[in-house]
């Protein structure tokens, strides 16, 4: 039989971005693939040489857009590094609280957009409906559903306003009976079990080589968090534990363990919250005002030549690292230079090849279980 | 036998059938039933197509995830006859929402050409109108309407799902007062902006 | 409660690190050293600085004896002004994750406080400064760590740093049909409106025009 090159292109609603995969088939199989990115590439890098340390906070925020706040706080560590700022402990609490809802509702968004691809259109409505309950809350402490702008060179912009203790308690602790629900949903249903278990293996030592981190590589059985590996903020000080799943086949890791990484870790990060709320220094009813030394401290906005600063922090999809070095222009008000990792610009080539001797049906599964997000992947 | 041949030709053939259409067009015109019957026949079809407004399935930056919003259960598009297709052969309305970079431009117009008449183009968020925060940026256009012609702006960056419903409501009040007009014709029409009194 | 690796680990591992490469590699003018970062618990990391001609040689130890296992970020930076000696710099960093104690498809759960020896996560940073030039030019560790590829790729594209040995080398953000030596990121090379004064000038841009107007961009 004929083989053909595919284009699955930059407008294709099951591609969750703007990126064009193109397979070639043999048939109904994959022999071979070819990703393209760069269709929203828009030069962050080098805007960012033209602005001061705070003006970088929204772009950062708009690069993974899903998962925001997580992108927000890896600039931020990376420009304290630069200045040598320091942090109080309640502002440490309230960004590790802060990360850990980004990240809830990154998840749930990610459930929401790859149950439809596996044909569960219940699944959109109903993750969609308790995300709104998670940006309720981070529109609460930043102002907006999606593009916070909230964490400070120094600490955090705002503290919890009053009240907002008893409300996020209440959303989730009624979250920990949803998250049942949905595994009532779906670890039940023939062809969700069908359609994820068994398709697109992947080898933990081929991951690692890789460079892949986060819940990709965690759901393969490699234990690497940058949370504890890499240690920042306060999560030595909060109750939680790794969520690493088992694979199910010696094979390696197929979609359906991505998928339960994913739940575990939702379920850690709801543990993480309710145990944060009630150990933040200060207290969870008081409400400091802006600009308090309990929430933040006057940080340096010149960084000279030959000052570098590095963070690594474990957003939603993976490890993101940012490098500044200072020394720009306007004495040292601008970085010289900027260079951001995004953990799925690694990934996505890898994915790309894993695909390789599975059905055309099967692509919605892995490229879905992956959990792309072009924004960060093209700068 | 080609005698009956012939006679049923005639009857069959495409010249009777176009000389017959051109004679009933002409006595439409001198009536000027056809202009009445066209007039009806927009308002109709404004009525019908305002009510239901097939989006092309295009995400491109953070405001297709606010357009996702504004699909679901809270916000809910859907009961304003916003469905979402995935070819653009079957869409009404292009939603640009995200910037423009130079290797998608000609394809968003390549999707724009393959729509058909009558089509409509929202730009929404700030990247889409001026290039937003990226205005300044070597890969980016300043704004959708550099490659094409658009009919609402939603300013915001993202525009909450609120304003986007607001932005079709505009649109389908733009839409009784042009109509079916092809949308190479709009440029003397003033561009509707959501928010804007 | 939340585990973490202890700053005196990750101290001994920094340091056991840096006297191995030290003694392997003195001499030729390698130098490195443990450096400590300024936020959250001061962690140390290891700096390297590497001439391009022994790179491939620092590379391949550093996969095979120090386990480093992959290779997260390369940068590329352009110093027009610079020395003569710095005109460009690319920086590596590499990751070290604790991977050599567990069993291909199990599920450990490693107390990280009991991490010891090669297992304990260190990040590496390498830096190599290359001469003034048009041409700055890196052997490519594309063979070594396959993380390398797409970062090599991306650090031409934007950099304009030749990567020798690297195969198949493509753009990958900007467009394929971009003009030949347009690497963006150079300091030549100027944003558009740079020099603009928010409040004074026209911030909507309606009266101005830019310099490309009418041209199909």
């Amino acid at each position: 039989m004929a083989q053909m090159w595919i284009t699955m292109g930059p407008q294709h609603p099951m591609t969750h971005g703007l990126w064009t995969l193109r397979v070639k088939v043999d048939g109904e199989t994959i022999v071979d693939t070819d990703a393209e990115l760069g269709y929203i590439h828009r030069g962050v890098e080098k805007i960012c040489e033209d602005r001061d340390f705070t003006q970088i906070t929204p772009y950062c925020d708009r690069l993974c857009y899903v998962s925001a706040m997580t992108w927000a706080n890896s600039y931020i560590y990376a420009a304290e590094d630069l200045l040598e700022a320091e942090v109080p402990e309640r502002a440490e609490f309230i960004r590790l609280i802060s990360a850990e809802l980004q990240r809830l509702a990154s998840h749930l968004m990610w459930l929401g957009a790859f149950g439809p691809d596996i044909g569960s259109l219940t699944l959109m409505t109903w993750c969609m409906r308790d995300r709104e309950m998670f940006l309720d809350l981070l529109q609460e402490l930043g102002g907006s559903r999606m593009h916070y702008n909230y964490p400070r060179i120094g600490g955090v912009k705002r503290d919890i306003p009053v009240g907002f203790a008893t409300r996020l308690i209440a959303k989730i602790k009624l979250f920990e009976k949803r998250i049942e629900e949905y595994e009532m949903l779906l670890d039940e249903s023939t062809i969700w079990l069908v359609r994820l278990q068994g398709v697109g293996y992947t080898k933990a030592e081929d991951m690692v080589e890789a460079g892949v981190s986060g819940p990709n590589v965690r759901a393969a059985g490699v234990n690497y968090d940058v949370r504890w590996a890499h240690p920042y903020s306060v999560y030595d000080q909060v109750d939680w534990e790794p969520a690493v799943e088992k694979p199910t086949s010696v094979k390696g890791a197929d979609c359906y363990d991505r998928y339960r990484v994913r739940m575990e870790e939702m379920r850690q990060s709801s543990k993480m919250i309710l145990d944060a709320i009630e150990k933040i220094p200060g207290g969870k009813n008081r409400n400091y005002s802006t600009g308090d030394e309990m929430i933040m401290t006057k940080a340096p906005t010149r960084a000279p030549e030959g000052a570098t600063g590095f963070s690594n922090y474990e957003c939603t999809r993976g490890a993101s690292q940012f490098y500044i070095k200072g020394g720009g222009e306007g004495r040292g008000k601008n970085p010289y230079r900027l260079s951001i990792r995004s953990p799925m610009f690694i990934t996505i080539p890898y994915v790309a090849k894993t695909m390789i001797g599975y059905k055309i049906a099967d692509i919605p599964a892995i490229m879905g279980s992956f959990d792309p997000c072009i924004g960060e992947t093209d700068r | 036998m080609s005698n009956d041949g012939e006679n049923f030709a005639a009857f069959n053939s495409r010249a009777l059938v176009e000389m017959v259409g051109d004679v009933t067009d002409e006595a439409l015109k001198a009536t000027k039933i056809k202009q009445f019957l066209g007039v009806l026949a927009g308002r109709y079809f404004n009525w019908a197509g305002r009510k239901s407004l097939f989006t092309l399935h295009l995400g491109i930056k953070c405001c297709a995830i606010e357009m996702a919003a504004a699909a679901t259960p809270r916000f809910d598009g859907d009961r304003f006859g916003v469905l979402f297709r995935s070819s653009p052969r079957q869409s009404d309305v292009l939603l640009v929402n995200g910037p423009v970079s130079k290797k998608f431009a000609d394809k968003i117009v390549r999707l724009w050409e393959q729509m058909p008449e009558p089509k409509y183009c929202i730009a929404m968020g700030e990247c889409a109108i001026s290039g937003g925060p990226y205005f300044q940026s070597y890969n980016i256009l300043e704004g959708v309407d550099t490659v094409i012609p658009v009919d609402v702006y939603i300013p915001g960056c993202p525009p909450r799902p609120e304003a986007l419903i607001d932005g079709f409501g505009l649109l389908r009040e733009k839409i009784i007062r042009i109509g079916g007009a092809p949308s190479t014709g709009r440029d003397g029409e003033r561009p509707v902006i959501v928010g804007e009194d | 409660m939340g585990m973490r690796v202890t700053l005196e680990q990750s101290d001994s591992a920094a340091k056991s690190c840096v006297a191995v490469l030290n003694e392997r590699f003195s001499g030729s003018g390698i130098k490195s050293t443990v450096e400590h970062h300024s936020n959250a618990f001061k962690m140390p990391f290891v700096r390297i600085h590497v001439t391009p001609q022994h790179w491939l040689a620092v590379a391949k130890f550093m996969k095979y004896d120090i386990s480093v296992n992959y290779c997260s970020m390369v940068t590329g930076t352009h110093f027009p002004d610079g020395p003569a000696e710095r005109g460009w710099e690319v920086a590596y960093h590499m990751m070290r994750m604790p991977v050599s104690n567990v069993k291909p498809n199990t599920n450990t759960k490693h107390v990280a406080e009991k991490l010891s020896g090669n297992d304990i996560p260190l990040e590496f940073e390498v830096l190599i400064a290359l001469e003034q030039g048009d041409t700055p030019t890196v052997p490519s560790i594309q063979s070594i760590w396959v993380g390398a590829d797409w970062n090599e790729k991306e650090t031409w594209d934007l950099v304009g740093i030749n990567f020798e040995g690297h195969e198949n080398m493509h753009r990958v953000l900007n467009p394929h049909d971009s003009p030949d030596q347009f690497h963006p990121l150079q300091k030549q090379h100027k944003l558009r409106y740079h020099g603009h004064n928010e409040m004074y000038d026209d911030s909507q841009g309606f009266g101005r025009k830019p310099a490309d107007e009418g041209r199909n961009k």
